[in-house]
């Protein structure tokens, strides 16, 4: 028994032996060492920046200089820092990460810092003073959202509210500062509130849930982080027309901007309730490049450039009034102000559209889809 | 054994002290050739940094996984594990006062270790005093705890003293020794002096039999109690360790450690069910997880593809753990060549002559037969059902009430019974499969990748047009099979213990699905399912009238059809089944089969509900899925529940998700609510003292 013990041991050995030399063969020589850490890539927004940050490192202009790495830790902050510590030890020069928790990360990455790593959180914050952030500032997401709804409602009637992730800063920054313009005016009263966990599928099962007990005709406005495009939806199969949608303060996702169009636009690939319909919205998302752009600030600082260490992303805010469709949905395109793609191009409604950045002219719509940077 | 000197016993003694701790032994030996693995590949040598830092990344989910084993050990299970590290970490961070920055280390690991432990006692008075299951006392203590974290602190930040970080995070001797692995050591010094106690011995005997214990006069309660408070103490101590080594408070830094605990027991080599294994192997297995990060990044596993690497490693580890002489993998090879040579000498059942081999039974006249006792009244014939069924029933009726009285508009508001209906649908359908799982005393962890995949193949392939419906729905179908088939093959036949297979397999789904749609699911659901879930006939929804076919027929197939008979069989006692010529393995991997068909119609529904498909669209539906299994009045070990129970379970725990939404009360104050609902709900399903 004990020598089958070995035989299966040396088995095991020999296997992953075989796996390690097919994979760590080319070392990059000469190539800046960068390493992206990423959360639970089981979501659209994940996926999405991942995509950027591979196509911003495979643009031509990067190419040379940067040898990326991309791992994944899932929805557990242990294993990322685990990981950030591995990423040091494995000769990081920097490190772009997507942080769990914006405070469980601090010790890791002052270590890391000792060590001469730049540390770059993108998208939440990681409160540690020597990390690099880039972030749009929630607590204006919030308000500003929460304003424009006020300002439709003209100040009077019942809302309903669907959050984020309960305990992340991200959802409390927004949801406290919508509930602060809220509380300004008395007769804008939230009549249900649900957690939605950013997600359109929850955001469906929780209004179902609200709408057990209330009619659509006890509502007057939605504020929601995600689910503007699932809530449009449910209005139209509830029997509602284009016409009579609730105005919704909401995600950024490709599906809710389509709706955004005025009725009877033509546009490929359109199928209710995929489709314009004139509904009233502000759309607002923090937007996914934020990761390809820490990529870029990380080279610029390794290579001895001055790098603010927080970075405020303009909060991107689409009204009816500016909606507009892009053709190809190139870098050139949106810079002339186009911020909705055809659902021909963009088949998931899910999707995130706030792609578009001054500051990174090496992706467009095609890095956003499948990782393939501008030319 | 007092002869301990001469060599003969002295081997003796040795190998059977090598037998009794292989899982340990081996998981050691998996850790080893893993470091050995990260040293020889990696740039640089492995130094003591290297390995201080591997400890201390360890060290949370190994402290965490020894409590959780003890549970294990006892014949438990502990859900609130994950939860209670976070709620010490939050009452740590927001308790320490930033302007005194000096902290005393014995005065707050005493303060992290008193909260896990009162967590536990709460926990043990449900379980060992008031006999409950422990899966659902503590996942109502992990909804209660989520919601007092929240109170607590509602956001990440707070404050925990640099010196925690210091003590803990640094070295014991420097150069040598780093201070986690001395207080992994010290926590395991104190469990092999527990061991060796008269309570150790109860320990390990009430996880083994628990009427033999009993009967042989060990007090259960105490020993039970005992153990969850032993338990909350040891996640006090992770959560301790945590806020050591993040030096700042986050109410969610917790929970997603639960299942990779569980993981880590088993690879550790502990059976689930108790009696056998130990915390050592546990250490081991925590390790063995935490080092699969590292040996993901030096091999550079792109992200795609890191948790299917994650669940191949998993399943590795779990059968270089099992493969002995008495595994179940060789039993069945054994069992194979038997049959090969039965064959070959013509001696199978089958190839035998078709003559009717049965005892001759004298039948009884009809003189004895006729004063047949009248058949018993249906309360009575169906008792134990009734029993364990009605409380969720009681209670659903008791929501119903309080929320027509709070919120107005449901008892005689046909749309709030459809919704009820259409939101309960999803659930109904994934109880059958994880209820059945249950019935077998397993447990089916790749519900929600299986849910995710199939919705995104589907919304793939049909993509807005009804008559691609046709095809794609068998092909989704026809891959939860296969998917259900390697969930029962491995469990069956290779004997991985099902909450590994599972979890890997639900690992491995998801690269899958994440390699299928590069990250955006394309595609979206077809007018008719879309029309199927959403519109109305009058006040119905076409699902509806689905459910009302589905739950027939998943009552008939659990209680009228030799399968459920199987199924029950199987639960009440694998080797009386087998003994009585069920084929278990064929039946468990029908069973798995099942569970996944029922992920897969779960998936094509929400895609038809929600419009689309989106990765991640499943994580919702794996606690849930087992909770109402639970509180419908099924066993978690199997052998016990009705289906109908278990639809009770699922419309008190949708009804009361619709009550709580339908307010505007702090998501806090409803977790809070929520758990206590559930909890309440249980109470009578306690089960009856022992004799």
């Amino acid at each position: 028994m004990e020598i089958g013990l070995k035989v299966r041991q040396l088995a095991l050995l020999a296997g992953m032996a075989a796996c390690a030399f097919g994979v760590s063969g080319a070392e990059a020589a000469g190539k800046h060492k960068i390493f992206l850490s990423m959360s639970y890539i089981g979501n659209d927004w994940q996926a999405e920046a991942a995509n950027m940050v591979k196509a911003i490192a495979a643009h031509k202009s990067l190419a040379d200089k940067v040898d990326l790495q991309v791992q994944v830790a899932g929805p557990n902050a242990q294993r990322q820092i685990q990981q950030i510590n591995a990423m040091v030890q494995s000769g990081a020069e920097a490190i772009v990460v997507y942080p769990i928790s914006p405070t469980a990360l601090n010790q890791v990455v002052k270590n890391a810092c000792d060590k001469g790593v730049k540390v770059f959180a993108y998208d939440a914050e990681i409160t540690e003073p020597c990390a690099y952030n880039v972030h749009i500032d929630q607590l204006e997401a919030g308000r500003v959202t929460a304003e424009w709804l006020v300002k439709k409602l003209n100040g009077k009637g019942n809302i309903i509210a669907i959050t984020g992730v309960p305990g992340t800063s991200v959802d409390d920054q927004r949801t406290k500062a919508a509930k602060e313009v809220f509380a300004k005016y008395p007769d804008i009263k939230i009549v249900g509130e649900a957690v939605g966990m950013w997600s359109q599928a929850v955001a469906r099962t929780e209004l179902s849930k609200i709408l057990a007990t209330r009619s659509w005709g006890d509502i007057n406005g939605l504020w929601m982080q995600v689910g503007c495009f699932t809530a449009n939806s449910m209005q139209l199969e509830a029997g509602k027309k284009a016409s009579e949608l609730l105005p919704c303060a909401g995600e950024g996702s490709n599906g809710g901007r389509i709706q955004m169009l005025p009725q009877g636009t033509e546009v490929e690939g359109a199928a209710a309730p995929y489709a314009p319909a004139g509904a009233q919205r502000i759309s607002y998302a923090s937007p996914p490049y934020s990761g390809a752009l820490a990529l870029k600030l990380a080279v610029e600082a390794i290579e001895g450039k001055d790098v603010p260490k927080t970075t405020i992303l303009p909060l991107p805010v689409v009204t009816n009034e500016t909606i507009k469709l892009c053709n190809e949905g190139t870098w050139e395109e949106m810079k002339a102000g186009c911020n909705v793609f055809k659902p021909s191009l963009v088949s998931n409604p899910g999707w995130f559209a706030s792609i578009f950045s001054d500051q990174t002219p090496e992706i467009g719509l095609n890095a956003a889809l499948v990782g393939q940077p501008e030319n | 054994m007092s002869s301990g000197s001469s060599p003969v016993s002295m081997g003796l003694g040795l190998r059977r002290a090598l037998m009794r701790n292989r899982g340990a032994l081996i998981a050691a030996a998996v850790l080893a050739i893993l470091l050995f693995i990260v040293d020889w590949i990696s740039a640089g040598p492995l130094t003591y940094f290297d390995v201080s830092f591997l400890s201390s990344g360890g060290a949370t989910s190994a402290l965490a996984a020894i409590g959780q084993t003890i549970v294990i050990l006892s014949g438990g299970f502990d859900l609130s594990a994950g939860a209670v590290i976070s709620l010490v970490n939050v009452v740590l961070a927001s308790s320490m006062d930033p302007m005194a920055p000096g902290a005393s280390i014995l005065l707050w690991t005493t303060v992290g270790i008193g909260v896990g432990m009162a967590v536990g006692a709460f926990n043990g008075f449900f379980i060992a005093v008031l006999r409950m299951q422990p899966i659902v006392v503590t996942l109502s203590t992990m909804f209660i705890l989520q919601g007092v974290t929240l109170l607590v602190m509602d956001k990440p930040g707070g404050f925990v003293s640099p010196d925690l970080g210091t003590f803990y995070l640094g070295d014991a001797i420097a150069g040598w020794l780093p201070m986690p692995l001395v207080v992994i050591g010290v926590v395991l010094l104190a469990w092999f002096w527990l061991k060796g106690t008269r309570f150790g011995t109860a320990l390990y005997a009430v996880g083994s039999d628990v009427d033999s214990a009993a009967s042989v006069g060990i007090n259960i309660v105490l020993v039970r109690f005992a153990v969850y408070v032993i338990a909350g103490g040891c996640y006090g101590l992770a959560g301790v360790f945590i806020s050591a080594q993040t030096g700042s408070g986050d109410p969610l830094v917790g929970n997603p450690l639960l299942l990779s605990m569980f993981a880590a027991v088993v690879v550790g080599g502990s059976r689930l069910g108790g009696g056998q294994g130990g915390p050592v192997g546990t250490v081991f297995g925590a390790y063995i997880l935490m080092m699969v990060v590292n040996i993901l990044l030096v091999l550079n596993v792109s992200a795609y593809y890191s948790t299917i690497a994650e669940g191949t490693i998993l399943v590795l580890a779990a059968l270089a753990g099992s493969l002995s002489h008495t595994s179940v993998l060789a039993a069945q090879l054994r069992a194979a060549r038997a049959r090969l040579a039965a064959w070959r000498a013509g001696m199978l059942p089958s190839q035998l002559e078709p003559i009717d081999r049965r005892l001759k039974v004298a039948e009884p006249s009809n003189a004895q037969r006729r004063p047949a006792s009248p058949r018993p009244a249906f309360r009575l014939r169906n008792a134990e059902a009734l029993r364990y069924a009605l409380p969720a029933y009681v209670c659903l009726l008791a929501i119903v009430i309080v929320t027509q009285i709070w919120l107005g508009r449901a008892i005689l508001n046909p749309g709030y019974w459809n919704s009820l209906l259409v939101l309960s649908s999803f659930l109904a359908v994934s109880a059958l499969g994880q209820g059945t799982v249950i019935l077998t005393g397993g447990l089916d962890l790749s519900v929600p990748w299986t849910i995710g995949i199939s919705g995104i193949i589907l919304a793939g392939m049909v993509n807005g047009s009804d008559s691609a419906l046709v095809y794609a729905l068998p092909v989704v179908l026809m891959m939860a099979c296969a998917i259900g088939f390697a969930n029962g093959f491995g469990i069956a036949y290779l004997g991985i213990s099902p909450i590994v297979m599972t979890l890997a397999t639900n690992g491995i789904l998801q690269g899958f699905a994440l390699l299928y749609s590069q990250g955006t699911p394309a595609g979206f659901s077809s007018p008719m399912l879309r029309w199927f879930m959403t519109a109305k006939f009058g006040f119905v929804t076409p699902v509806v009238l689905l459910m009302v076919v589905f739950v027939a027929g998943a009552v008939l197939l659990l209680g009228r059809t030799p399968f459920g008979r199987r199924v029950y069989g199987i639960g009440n006692g694998l080797r009386a089944a087998r003994l009585s010529g069920i084929g278990v393995e064929r039946t468990l991997i029908l069973v798995y089969m099942l569970s996944a068909v029922c992920a897969a119609i779960v998936g094509v529904m929400l895609t038809g509900f929600s419009g689309q498909a989106s990765l991640g669209m499943g994580d919702d539906y794996l606690l849930p899925s087992i909770a109402v299994v639970v509180v419908g009045g099924a066993l978690i070990t199997g052998g016990r529940g009705h289906y109908l129970g278990m639809l009770g379970g699922v419309l008190l725990l949708t009804a009361l998700q619709m009550l709580l939404a339908g307010t505007t009360l702090p998501y806090a104050t409803r977790a809070i609510l929520y758990g206590l609902v559930v909890l309440g709900a249980v109470m009578a399903l306690r089960e009856r003292r022992l004799q």
